[in-house]
């Protein structure tokens, strides 16, 4: 035994890390028994619930917010249960991906496509999460200004929580640590059963319906986009991606990392749904809406669901801004390191691993400032990060159907005909939903 | 500490070198990955990025231009 120990030593400091957490996965698998697979599930489990709660960021709960209050929930909630399977289908081509290669997504991109797609995908990812973040800081301020603290407050202190984080945790501490953050965000769920007069049988009715009110327009096929875009984002693909490889998941655990990835689609389609009640009972007026903004959507559920229920929803959007920004940090700087060949993992030492750490904080230090610009158009610029996302997804999912189709290093693993066909589906919606998108841009009044 | 006792309870089948190679816990940065041969649907598929890319980025500038 004193041998492995000596072997352990001679790894680089994150490889030890990993292979002590992978030496635990291997002995809770000689155990048998109900009980012992479930424990093996719970320690495998983590990179697909955490990055579709991620994905319920603070511009996802605004997104959904707005959406309920213009749409009501006639067309969104069933819209909502069909992005289940829709994230389910993308994220888990990550899982089998970063298994098997034991690389992350801007890696393979840049080594098997070369530098420009690399550069591409990767500078598209890099201004996208800093877009991102501003968002997930708008909502941490918005949501934290309701407990009466200020913005300058809430966003040092949101900057030097994730800072901490990212730097002083491993692997294993930082993915706990962000799933009890995560926890927070199904704080919506309940909130549904606050709102005044819910009408379940309307809820029902509108799978059958699925209307739109005001018929299809461009603020409709906007709104669309809009939550494709907080659905699926480039930086998910990038980010489970990296997180399997730096928990160390391989081929054996590819059956575990789908479950997990199912039961992230599964909270993440709940929460939406919710947010999207909340605001289509409370703020839509039963006719076609305007936009509006979140601090408008807090007072009306103030006024009709009660203080302590404003406060709850605020809860929610100041936890889905931390952990977004705690994912997308991350994001950032796995890529970064993937597409330079820089140590890249959460297990590595502050000073080891500062190339790998440095882009992340960067990037969350300029969205912390940014926030605190007076009269930045919040509101516009969330709405344009999901819509940029959207714009940006079909070239990052063709990336990754391009790889995950490669036999020469998915061997077995490559996509099965019916995972492809529903793939190109959804990048044949994405992008007919931006071909019309674009053209409302160009001919504003060709819906009426 | 931790790690030994966790040494202590390890009996791998394999050998050490095997549970490494299974594990993947290798500095992949040192293992050189071949660029891949751009053929049949994969170059249509990088055309039509390239279209797409150029389209929506004209998309956008008209979108912020109006604004």
């Amino acid at each position: 035994m004193e041998e492995y120990k000596e072997k352990l030593d001679g790894l680089p400091v994150d490889i030890k890390l990993r292979a002590v957490d992978r030496l635990k996965i291997h002995l809770m698998r000689q155990k048998y028994g109900y009980f012992s697979r479930l424990c093996l599930l719970v320690a495998l489990i983590g990179p697909g619930i955490l990055v579709m709660i991620a994905d319920n960021d603070a511009g996802g709960v605004i997104t959904y917010a707005q959406t309920g209050s213009i749409f009501g929930i006639g067309f969104f909630i069933p819209f909502m249960i069909l992005m289940l399977p829709v994230a389910f289908i993308v994220q888990e081509m990550t899982v089998r991906l970063g298994a098997v290669t034991h690389r992350g997504h801007a890696e393979m991109i840049w080594k098997r496509y070369g530098r420009f797609w690399g550069f591409f995908s990767l500078i598209d990812l890099v201004v996208a999460n800093i877009l991102t973040l501003i968002t997930e800081f708008i909502g941490i301020t918005i949501g934290m200004e309701i407990f009466g603290v200020s913005p300058i407050i809430s966003s040092v202190a949101a900057i030097i929580v994730i800072t901490s984080i990212q730097l002083f945790t491993r692997y294993s501490y930082w993915e706990w640590i962000s799933l009890s953050i995560a926890v927070f965000n199904l704080v919506f769920i309940p909130l549904v059963f606050f709102v005044p007069r819910l009408h379940w049988g309307v809820v029902a009715r509108s799978f059958a319906t699925w209307h739109i009110p005001g018929g299809v327009s461009s603020l409709f096929i906007y709104v669309v986009l809009a939550n494709l875009g907080t659905t699926i984002a480039p930086w998910m693909l990038f980010f489970q991606q990296s997180s399997v490889v730096d928990k160390g998941l391989t081929v054996k655990d590819i059956r575990d990392g789908q479950v997990d990835t199912f039961l992230g689609s599964f909270f993440m389609v709940v929460v939406a749904i919710a947010i999207v009640m909340i605001a289509g009972f409370t703020v839509y007026r039963g006719h076609l809406g305007t936009t509006i903004d979140i601090q408008n959507i807090l007072s009306v559920i103030s006024a009709k669901m009660g203080g302590f229920a404003m406060k709850l929803f605020a809860l929610g959007l100041v936890e889905a801004g931390l952990v977004a920004a705690i994912a997308i940090s991350a994001s950032t700087s796995w890529a970064m390191g993937e597409a330079f060949g820089w140590p890249k993992s959460i297990n590595l030492p502050p000073l080891k691993g500062m190339h790998f750490y440095l882009p992340g904080l960067l990037s969350i230090v300029v969205a912390g400032l940014v926030v605190l610009i007076p009269h930045v158009p919040l509101g516009f610029l969330n709405l344009t990060v999901q819509v940029l996302a959207s714009i940006f997804m079909p070239a990052a999912m063709l990336f990754l159907l391009m790889l995950l189709n490669d036999r020469e290093i998915m061997g077995n693993h490559v996509n099965r005909p019916w995972q492809n066909i529903t793939s190109f589906a959804i990048i044949g919606f994405l992008i007919i939903m931006n071909g019309l998108y674009g053209l409302t841009v160009i001919f504003p009044h060709i819906f009426g | 500490m931790k790690e030994d006792k966790l040494i202590k309870k390890v009996n791998l089948d394999e050998d050490w070198e095997n549970f490494v190679q299974e594990e993947g816990l290798l500095d992949y940065n040192k293992i050189p990955l071949e660029r891949a041969q751009i053929k049949g649907w994969i170059k249509w598929a990088f055309w039509f990025l390239r279209i797409y890319i150029v389209v929506m980025i004209i998309m956008v500038i008209i979108g912020f231009s109006r604004i």
